[in-house]
């Protein structure tokens, strides 16, 4: 999917200059490009986001509705993934173009977010068995320039963030047995997930010798394989995943590794800063939209 | 839900009565289930045969205590769909399937998402070993059916389907080896069993747990697959990819004698 047409000496010059720590663009081998965040963009959803990283464009919505619990894990809500790869993003995804591309991201994030401690799904259990929220999150690709994963789980935790719409529930039971939902009648009375351990994913590229941060689609081309490390604010890993034709030599994964911890583990903080700073301006805040 | 039309079906939902069974099982520290030890590089033996499936081009059948897989490989031939890169390189189609009474719970005829996802693993781990630029403008079908699942059965699914396109004759780089580790805390168990794999853990803290998988090319030294998941520090994680490549390594010379058989049940050699 999305392929890039380089010519040969362009890959030449691409490779060499990454093993000097140079990019075509400027940055580092670990520097991110500019990230933009919005939250709150739609207003139906329990908590959406908006984030451009590059020229990298990703759409998330949150909608929380009550459902059943999966039978092994009874005390539990769940989350589930849905990556919709519009023909917006390029024509390629016309039809059911997108859709191999939308499963893989899609099963990815199940892997990154299904641990014990990312999301506290404990708490999203109302009663355990009967009822419990479950949390849609649906991924919107608008523009593609690379980099899919990470700005698409940089939304995600911000949207997970923002002032969640989960209304309070109560379960009422009559002497008959039967029981009812009783919902709060205030709508700020409402709860809010633990979203400290959401993690993050960086995705490293392979080029040459040396592996890159934030790939844009011209790097991508020049990289056989990429390790996507998820990694939470703590520093711990919650998912590793190889992606792409090409091998790996155990050395480099170790290193790879190492490194998408590191930087990893340093994006968290700036985005709950600006997360937080959104938060405390509360309605006083120029929203960008979708113009801006 | 795709709703499944074609064949007589139960009702809408329904559910093992072994869900419900509260399971308590303490097994001493430093001893598994079967005898094997934690923290160690201990597969279980393993029984490799190819060219048992007579109509397909290649296929090879695994059986690691009770895990046991299937894989025919098809082709090469014409592709189906045509797009640029085909016409330069062959295309590889792999499809994981879990028979239907393979796991403890009953997994339907229509493909689910996890089978998606296991494919995809499948796809990515055995792209690197294959030399697809000879088979330009065709396509290898690889399907891989796990007839029981007691654990690791991506990892063996794996090492079978690179069993099979050797023996069909495939040109590849290396063989690839496959190798499932479940970290517990401060251990690691090798090559887990599927109870192994789900059970829940006797503390409440949840620090370094997980499920990872790695595919090796081992004569290259090159990981071609690397899928990992849970909740793990960086130091335990490099020691378990460490400790599943040398796993693969382990399993390296029955994978070759598998395959120094079936050449030689192909092609005896003349008498005298």
């Amino acid at each position: 999917y999305l392929h890039v047409a380089l010519l040969f000496w362009q890959q030449v010059i691409l490779c060499h200059c990454t093993l000097d720590d140079l990019r075509v663009d400027g940055r580092s081998c670990e520097d991110y490009r500019y990230v933009e965040v919005e939250t709150d963009v739609v207003s139906n959803t329990s908590g959406s986001a908006r984030v451009k990283l590059g020229h990298t464009d990703i759409l998330v919505g949150i909608k929380a509705e009550i459902g059943r619990p999966k039978l092994d894990r009874p005390n539990k809500g769940c989350l589930e993934f849905f990556v919709d790869c519009s023909a917006n993003a390029t024509p390629e995804f016309e039809g059911r173009g997108g859709e191999e591309l939308g499963t893989e991201i899609a099963n990815a994030l199940y892997r990154v977010y299904d641990n014990e401690r990312s999301v506290d799904l404990k708490s999203l259990c109302i009663t355990p068995m009967e009822h419990c929220w479950i949390l849609y999150t649906d991924v919107l690709l608008l523009q593609c320039d690379g980099n899919l994963f990470d700005a698409i789980s940089l939304a995600i935790k911000a949207a997970l963030l923002t002032p969640s719409k989960i209304p309070k529930v109560q379960m009422m039971e009559d002497e008959e047995g039967t029981t009812e939902i009783e919902l709060s009648d205030d709508p700020f009375d409402c709860v809010r997930l633990n979203t400290e351990n959401v993690p993050c994913i960086v995705t490293l590229c392979k080029i040459g010798q040396r592996h890159v941060v934030d790939a844009t689609l011209q790097e991508k081309a020049c990289s056989v394989a990429s390790l996507l490390v998820s990694v939470t604010s703590k520093g711990t890993i919650t998912c590793v995943r190889k992606i792409g034709g090409g091998s790996l030599d155990p050395e480099s994964i170790y290193e790879m590794i190492e490194t998408g911890k590191r930087v990893g583990k340093a994006l968290h903080a700036p985005l709950q800063d600006i997360l937080n700073k959104e938060e405390s301006l509360g309605k006083s805040r120029e929203k960008v939209g979708f113009i801006g | 839900m795709p709703v499944d039309t074609k064949r007589l079906r139960g009702p809408e939902e329904s559910q093992s009565p072994w869900l419900f069974v509260e399971q308590e099982q303490q097994s001493p520290p430093d001893e598994r289930e079967d005898g094997r030890r934690k923290g160690q590089v201990d597969v279980r033996p393993i029984f490799a045969r190819c060219g048992l499936v007579s109509q397909a081009k290649g296929s090879a059948y695994i059986e690691s205590g009770k895990t046991k897989v299937i894989c025919s490989v098809y082709g090469p031939r014409e592709t189906e769909r045509k797009d640029e890169t085909d016409m330069k390189f062959g295309r590889l189609v792999c499809t994981f399937r879990f028979a239907p009474f393979s796991c403890a719970k009953r997994c339907g005829w229509i493909q689910s998402t996890q089978e998606k996802d296991l494919s995809m693993a499948l796809l990515g781990s055995l792209h690197p070993g294959l030399c697809l630029h000879r088979y330009p403008r065709s396509q290898i079908d690889v399907s891989v059916l796990v007839l029981e699942n007691d654990g690791s059965a991506l990892a063996h699914a794996v090492t079978c389907a690179s069993l099979a396109l050797a023996d069909a004759g495939i040109e590849m780089y290396d063989l690839v080896l496959g190798c499932s580790l479940r970290q517990e805390g401060s251990d690691y168990l090798l090559d887990p069993t599927f109870a192994e794999e789900t059970q829940e853990p006797a503390t409440e803290s949840t620090e370094n747990r997980g499920g990872m998988m790695v595919a090796l090319l081992p004569s290259l030294n090159q990981v071609s697959g690397l899928l990992c998941s849970g909740d793990l520090e960086q130091q335990p994680l490099v020691e378990a990819v460490a400790a599943c490549i040398e796993g693969c390594q382990r399993i390296y010379s029955v994978a070759q004698r598998c395959l120094l058989t079936a050449v030689k049940k192909k092609n005896p050699p003349p008498d005298g």
